[in-house]
């Protein structure tokens, strides 16, 4: 029983990072329809950029600030500088190409995604890199016979809280409905007065910094950061989104934490080997009977 | 008179197009001839594999519009049933081209029946995970058939007997420059067939062919079945060529590069995947000396290339049954 | 008029003999690296390269071969996939001043890749490729400077188990080439000198972060000795993973598994108290071979390479330059004899190499090290 509930609680970290970078994946996907490959390497950039802040910077920020302090301010430098790469990438690569289909976005999406990867290995070097322990706080708690760490609670009440802002901006505010009715119909919401242009530009500040802010977390988590980490989260964050149901912001969270339960329930119970396999037959599964995902899509069919 | 010059303009193009064919097909004929390197004829050699694979895609991708990025995994059963069935059972592999490609084709047909109704990114993820499912089974050498990480070896040369033996870069050359010679022939007709038609009709307005009496089911799944029985064919060559399969060749980053290819080169358009096939094969090589700059430049260039020429690099051209006819009806009414 | 005209032309041309004559002599002699440059092996690919270019400093320093001829290195990247390793091969095979080949890292790789060099009868010495079948399948130009994973197997059952004095044991691998081997022939051993018994014996994903799920599991089958036989990146994340959920078993790694890297993943308090089962870390060696090799490579780099397999390569290039030399020729049948049959206990800078019959190197042993708590290493037992 004690077991379950450890195994459980360990999913559900794994998920609650799929969630968070499914976030932002799924805020671009959802409105402009756009399978964004670059996603992952822009939470790569975001960890890569707490870590020149952190260690590189000779722990200029932890002795100032402390340690927490100096992890609050990685992710501050992470959000705003994947934020601001998120804007670029956008005007450059994808701006001049989605008028012209969906397909040739996707190729320079692709394109994109290769570049930053390399780009982060030539400035960085290909070594994988570490977020020291100076750093890092690590402080491991028994509750009820349970070995918790104490940065497990954080990283997954920090992931839920931001989902939480991210959900009342988007059902609460008016700003939000406008986001809901651009990924409904971009056109249509255009031609009732809706700035599209402000919700473009917002959704590519947001999304990627969600992914950095989700790149500090990982790399203060697991402290292992390498230039090719991108790749593999980015394609389980895809898997959330169409999980949860496309255009479904509220469904990319749930699709994350489901995934990480999923492959939990996988290594557990059939063969660590075969993980992936299992995930990938339950997603496939899922979608015959439920065609649009779990929490369904809501746009209407145009006949 | 504006008929009979428009006639004529219709047949110096006509002309024309025959002339830049016979070019082309002279040109790769004489090519190894000419060049006597091995290592470029080795190189030209894999352009070929990954044409034939950039062939096989376009079935799905180009003419129906199936958004397919784990088709390398198709390939991979071919390769891998050429592996096993070679160096277990001693088939020869020229009888097991075919088998390759209905094993694919039975893998495709069992495997997608129960998905294509869905739309547009829900099959991407799905035949993503396909891809990969493929992949990792091969990875944990289930039954011990597959030989996990390091894969099958000792597959041996096609050969008629011991009369022709491929085994040479050149003969492996022309062996499968060839093959996608008569692929392209069948293809050509397949595009001006009803069946072309009918996917080209789906890909545009899927409600509209369904209204019109099309079963969109069969034609979709139908697509998959010839796209994967011709990566099987695919995987089988590439098997023999390199006398070892492993996983490793068959990644998810694979399929995403046959996807380039099929953009790239233009959806649907078969000279446009030459085109594409050239530039992800040549590109690696030519760059070598660049090192570590090497895939950063591909990836702008990949950016670059969908800003300029979204349409791909030869698209294909529609419409021009259209216009003959028309020249056609005014011909006949001139008279 | 005349007579100056013959005069100059005989000048020209005694000039051009006395060229062409001089470049003969200083034509480098090319030997061919094959490795990978790109791709998520970048790091070794890297430092293969530096250390073969450091050898080759070595030995160009020191006057070259055959009399004054300097050696220049070729290199090739061949992404560490089997498709890319069988062109890079092609390519070297194709440039005809290329005498011999360096090549490669990865099992899988080299398999193709060596297969092309036996046909075009090209001398390639394998320095990061331990599978055992590589060098069964009776080529004739085919060597490695490195062991294979069969003897570290053997080494870990009879000599490791008995000195925790461990009954239970766990095995984790990642389902790669390299480590899937060095799983299966630890346990083929285990089960030959049963020592002790086998209760995990699994695979993860490599390139992941979270292994705390396969961990869990692994713990509560409560081994007394827990065994990693993948790569370093992986590795450190386990360790880690591993004592914060509680496993106390004492951790062994593979010999890819445990390097500076590793020490910085895992972080030092983690490190500390682990074990390797290792062929040769360029720290280690004291010989004059090594610290020569160390000097040059940290006065240009500026550090060591962290894994053994770049000094392997460096090795290869000691073993190739030695082999042109003393046989005084540059024909690979020449070089295959000389380097099965005439080279006994060539100091070089992993130690005395020597090669058997199938090319495989004689002359390796198996340590295992521990991970001291300020970070160096220490050998354990031989």
């Amino acid at each position: 029983m004690k077991l379950i509930v450890e195994q459980l609680l360990n999913g559900l970290t794994i998920g609650s990072f799929y969630s968070l970078i499914a976030l932002g994946y799924s805020m671009v996907y959802g409105v402009m329809k756009l399978i964004n490959f670059a996603h992952g390497d822009f939470f790569t950039f975001g960890s890569y950029l707490g870590y020149t802040l952190l260690v590189m910077g000779t722990a200029f920020a932890t002795s100032t600030l402390g340690v927490w302090g100096g992890m609050i301010a990685a992710m501050l430098v992470a959000a705003i500088g994947s934020g601001t790469l998120g804007i670029l990438v956008e005007r450059i690569a994808y701006r001049p190409i989605y008028p012209t289909g969906r397909l040739p976005a996707v190729v320079s999406a692709l394109g994109a995604s290769i570049f930053i990867q390399n780009s982060i290995m030539v400035i960085w070097g290909a070594r994988p890199h570490a977020y020291t322990s100076e750093v890092v706080p690590d402080y491991i708690m028994n509750i009820f016979g349970l070995r918790i760490n104490l940065l497990q609670i954080i990283i997954l009440a920090l992931s839920f809280f931001l989902m939480g802002v991210l959900y009342y901006v988007i059902q609460k505010t008016t700003f939000g409905a406008a986001i809901r009715a651009s990924a409904l119909d971009r056109e249509t919401a255009a031609l009732m007065g809706i700035n599209i242009k402000l919700i473009i530009f917002f959704i590519f500040a947001l999304g990627p910094a969600l992914g950095g802010t989700a790149g500090v977390m990982v790399g203060i988590y697991y402290r292992k950061i390498s230039f090719i980490m991108g790749w593999n989260y980015g394609l389980k964050a895809f898997t959330a989104t169409i999980l949860g149901g496309i255009g479904n912001i509220h469904g990319a969270m749930i699709g994350g934490l489901i995934l990480g339960v999923l492959e939990m329930l996988g290594s557990t119970y059939v063969s660590t080997a075969y993980k992936d396999v299992f995930v990938f037959l339950v997603l496939i599964l899922v979608l015959i009977f439920r065609p649009t995902g779990i929490l369904g899509e809501k746009i209407a069919e145009k006949v | 008179m504006m008929v009979n010059s428009e006639n004529r303009k219709a047949n110096k193009f006509n002309t024309k197009g025959n002339w830049f064919v016979i070019i082309v097909i002279v040109s790769f004929l004489l090519f190894p001839l000419v060049i006597k390197n091995d290592y470029i004829i080795d190189v030209a050699f894999f352009f070929g594999i990954y044409t034939l694979l950039g062939l096989s895609l376009n079935i799905v991708l180009g003419e129906v519009g199936l958004f397919d990025l784990g088709h390398m995994g198709f390939a991979a059963i071919g390769a891998y049933t050429t592996a096993i069935l070679n160096t277990t059972f001693g088939i020869p592999v020229l009888v097991l081209i075919p088998v390759s490609a209905i094993a694919a084709a039975i893998f495709a047909y069992l495997v997608c029946s129960p998905i294509i109704h869905l739309k547009g990114d829900y099959l991407c993820i799905v035949t993503i995970g396909m891809g990969e499912i493929i992949r990792l089974t091969l990875l944990n050498n289930p039954f011990g058939l597959t030989g996990g990480p390091n894969g099958v070896f000792g597959i041996c040369f096609p050969s008629i007997g011991n009369l022709l033996v491929i085994d040479s870069c050149v003969k492996f050359y022309y062996y499968i420059w060839i093959i996608i010679g008569l692929t392209v022939i069948a293809l050509i007709r397949l595009q001006n067939s009803r069946i072309g038609r009918a996917w080209n009709y789906v890909r545009e307005d899927v409600i509209a062919a369904e209204a019109s009496g099309i079963d969109v089911r069969y034609y979709k799944l139908l697509a998959f079945v010839i796209g994967a029985a011709l990566a099987g064919v695919a995987g089988n060559i590439y098997a023999t060529k390199l006398m070892i399969v492993s996983p490793e060749s068959f990644t998810f980053m694979e399929s995403c590069l046959l996807f380039c290819i099929v953009l790239i080169g233009g959806m649907g358009s078969i000279p446009g995947v030459f085109i594409g096939a050239a530039a992800i094969s040549f590109f690696p090589e030519i760059f070598q000396a660049f090192a570590q700059y090497r895939m950063l430049i591909f990836g702008a260039v990949m950016v670059i290339m969908m800003m300029f020429r979204p349409g791909g690099a030869w698209p294909r051209q529609r419409g021009k049954i259209q216009t003959e006819s028309i020249i056609i009806r005014a011909e006949k009414s001139e008279i | 008029m005349n007579r100056i005209k013959l005069i100059l032309i005989v000048i020209v041309i005694l000039s051009v003999c006395l060229s062409i004559n001089v470049l003969a002599q200083q034509a480098p002699i090319v030997i061919g690296l094959q490795t990978p440059l790109t791709g998520s092996e970048a790091i070794e690919g890297e430092m293969a390269s530096r250390s073969v270019e450091t050898a080759a400093r070595m030995v160009n320093e020191k006057g070259g071969v055959l009399g004054g001829r300097m050696i220049k290195i070729e290199v090739v990247d061949d992404a560490c996939q089997p498709r890319a390793g069988a062109l890079a091969a092609m390519k070297l095979v194709s440039m005809r001043e290329v005498v011999a080949s360096i090549s490669t890292y990865g099992s899988s790789v080299t398999q193709p890749a060596s297969d092309i060099y036996e046909k075009f009868k090209k001398v390639n010495i394998a320095y990061g490729a331990t599978g055992t079948g590589l060098s069964e399948r009776g080529l004739k130009y085919f060597f490695r400077t490195c062991g294979r994973t069969d003897t570290q197997g053997i080494f870990f059952a009879e000599e490791v188990v008995p000195y925790f004095g461990a009954k239970k044991v766990a095995i984790m691998h990642d389902n790669t080439s390299f480590a899937l081997g060095l799983a299966e022939e630890t346990r083929n051993a285990l089960l030959a000198a049963k020592t002790a018994d086998l209760v995990y014996f699994d695979a993860i994903t490599p390139g992941e972060s979270d292994y705390t799920v396969p961990l869990t599991k692994l713990r509560e089958t409560n081994p007394d000795l827990f065994y990693f036989t993948g790569y370093f990146p992986e590795a450190g994340l386990i360790v880690r993973q591993a004592r914060q959920i509680g496993i106390d078993a004492t951790f062994v790694g593979g010999d890819a598994a445990i390097n500076e890297d590793f020490k910085r993943i895992a972080g030092l308090e983690y490190a500390a108290g682990c074990y390797q089962t290792q062929e040769a870390l360029i720290q280690h060696f004291t010989n004059p071979e090594a610290m020569e090799f160390k000097a040059k490579y940290q006065e240009v780099y500026g550090d060591l390479p962290s894994s053994p397999w770049p000094v392997y390569a460096a090795d290869a290039l000691m073993v190739l330059a030695e082999a042109i030399d003393k046989s005084g020729s540059t024909d690979s049948d020449v070089l295959v004899d000389y380097l099965k049959n005439k080279m006994v206990e060539y100091p070089s800078i992993t130690g005395p190499i020597g090669f058997d019959e199938k090319g495989d190197r004689v002359g390796t042993g198996i340590n295992l090290y521990k991970v001291n708590a300020d970070g160096s290493d220490s050998i354990v037992q031989r």
